[in-house]
């Protein structure tokens, strides 16, 4: 945008003025196709996260937790990468009006809290999942990061669709 | 909760309540809400440079003795609905009706745009 070229910190506008900002920008349908993969991605990642934690949470109990770990985390941890790249792609295209945006930061702010939540997650109660297998209910502190994990995802996203709108 | 634990959920509220309260700079350009919907205005005048790129093409025109940001559409549907790279030129004559930007009052988002007889609708 011309008008806003030079508001903003220098890496951003460094971003926003390399080679690949300058593609972005000016090939017709890169920044289009790479905006569609970053929302694919991030509902295979999120649906799969919301399957998985309503499990915790205790839907569906008859279903091995480890099995639906297996289907679903693999999808959950490929979509997050996915929407990395893809949403890096359009930070870089546009950097300076995304940083300067009030709602960016907030979104990333709880893609940190849910990182650390995961992180949590898998280092802490998750070591002593085959104890809550099939027919079991998850100890409290699974079912609380699972509630946590999915506030966050779903937080993450809805920011990331206001950005628009700010 | 684990000793771990509740040092991870310590440090993930302080990242959080330290972004909470980082300055966030008030230049809340472009977004979908940032424009006064309730007046359509129209403006007619000159060209001055066009940017045909994503995520919106944009164009500089001189009008009512300013300068101002027009906010366009993506390229891909510029040139579906017959605005194509190098037909906008600076020192054209358009006009055009839109919604001017509720804090920056020369910035204005154009829903049609009216260049060379034809009358394209941008959104």
């Amino acid at each position: 945008m011309e008008h806003s070229a030079g508001a903003g910190p220098a890496w951003a506008l460094a971003l926003e003025h390399s080679a690949l900002g300058e593609t972005l920008r000016q090939a017709m349908w890169l920044y289009p196709i790479a905006n569609v993969l970053h929302v694919l991605a991030v509902v295979a990642m999120i649906g799969s996260i919301l399957a998985f934690d309503l499990r915790l949470m205790g839907a569906a109990k008859a279903l091995p937790v480890a099995g639906l770990a297996r289907l679903l985390l693999p999808i959950s941890a490929i979509g997050f990468v996915v929407a990395v790249i893809t949403g890096s792609l359009l930070f870089i295209a546009d950097a300076t009006a995304v940083w300067n945006n009030p709602v960016f930061v907030y979104k990333l702010a709880l893609i940190a809290l849910g990182l650390v939540n995961i992180a949590v997650f898998h280092f802490g109660v998750w070591r002593s999942a085959e104890g809550w297998a099939v027919g079991t209910s998850a100890p409290l502190s699974a079912k609380a990061g699972a509630a946590v994990s999915i506030a966050s995802w779903v937080a993450t996203a809805t920011l990331g669709r206001l950005i628009a709108y700010f | 909760m684990s000793p771990y634990q509740a040092r991870a959920a310590t440090g993930a509220a302080l990242i959080l309540g330290s972004l909470a309260f980082a300055a966030v700079p008030a230049l809340a350009h472009h977004g979908w809400g940032s424009y006064d919907s309730t007046t359509l205005t129209t403006l007619e005048g000159t060209v001055r440079s066009v940017s045909f790129s994503n995520p919106h093409a944009s164009a500089q025109l001189e009008a009512q003795g300013k300068v101002w940001t027009i906010v366009l559409a993506p390229p891909s549907r510029m040139s579906s609905r017959g605005l194509p790279d190098g037909t906008l030129k600076s020192g054209q004559t358009v006009s055009l009706d839109g919604y001017i930007h509720k804090s920056d009052l020369v910035e204005l988002r154009a829903e049609r745009i009216r260049v060379d007889g034809k009358s394209v609708e941008l959104r």
